[in-house]
């Protein structure tokens, strides 16, 4: 996932802003880590670069 | 090639097939949607309607073909889909895809947004597998097209248009009114036959983008 990403992503709960936080980057590109919303408590994983945003429920 | 393509790559399934269109080269994977003749009248639609300017949104991408063609006129194109094997796959294909439901999680607004939905009735209870719910549109064939058509405004720019595919088994009627109560314009840009339906595709105009060019 490419880190500009971050500018257009929200939580799909409540729409609010997410923190990154990154476990491994290669090339400019996330690998590995968390989008975290801290209104929601729920963290949503990025995994081999892909950024998984379905609300807990839909996983 | 960085070492992530490279660990992509060795997963990709000796079954995955490969696609040719327009001069591009895609793979699909198991259980993603393939490349048929809704997603090439789609994207030769968007074709004719996308500006080098536009930033674009494709919803449900599924190996990202259209998305990924469109790239190459649009200033930025961003792609989503539910299914976490089409993600992946669009990946794979070098496709900027968000795994998610419509656009739930995107904060932005996009001048172009493009989506070959499920449009075919089942009796189903949407719950099936991924491949299914790439054509499945819940009892009346309408489900995730209204679900999107009620959210799309919040996601399109002063001069936002929205161009979806449907067949004749969706309802041409009930969709098109349906955008008409959304959109100031509302255009058929492609019809074709197929063996038991009629496919189109529908361009939306935001009434916003109209004033803009007077």
């Amino acid at each position: 996932m490419k880190s500009e990403l971050l500018n257009i992503l929200c939580c799909p709960v409540c729409k609010g802003p997410l923190v990154l936080e990154v476990e491994s980057e290669e090339a400019g590109e996330i690998i590995k880590g968390t989008f975290y919303c801290a209104v929601c408590n729920v963290y949503y994983p990025i995994d081999e670069g892909i950024p998984n945003l379905l609300p807990p429920e839909l996983r | 090639m960085s070492q992530k393509r490279a660990v992509v790559a060795l997963n990709v399934p000796a079954r995955a097939q490969k696609v040719y269109y327009l001069g591009e080269q895609l793979d699909v994977l198991p259980n993603v949607y393939e490349p048929s003749d809704d997603t090439y009248l789609l994207v030769d639609a968007a074709l004719n309607v996308v500006r080098p300017t536009d930033s674009v949104l494709e919803v449900g991408t599924g190996c990202g073909l259209i998305a990924k063609i469109v790239a190459r006129v649009a200033r930025s194109v961003i792609a989503t889909d539910i299914n976490p094997q089409a993600v992946a796959n669009a990946t794979l294909n070098g496709v900027d895809v968000i795994h998610g439901d419509l656009f739930a999680n995107l904060n932005r607004r996009f001048d172009l947004v493009i989506f070959n939905p499920p449009y075919l009735p089942t009796h189903s209870d949407m719950s099936s597998d991924w491949l299914t719910r790439a054509w499945d549109g819940g009892p009346s064939g309408r489900e995730v097209i209204t679900r999107f058509l009620s959210q799309v405004d919040k996601h399109l720019t002063d001069r936002g248009r929205v161009l979806i595919s449907i067949s004749s088994i969706t309802g041409y009627r009930e969709v098109t009114e349906r955008m008409k109560a959304r959109f100031e314009i509302v255009r058929t840009l492609a019809e074709r036959k197929a063996f038991f339906e009629t496919l189109y595709v529908i361009l939306g105009v935001e009434a916003r983008a109209l004033s803009e060019r007077q």
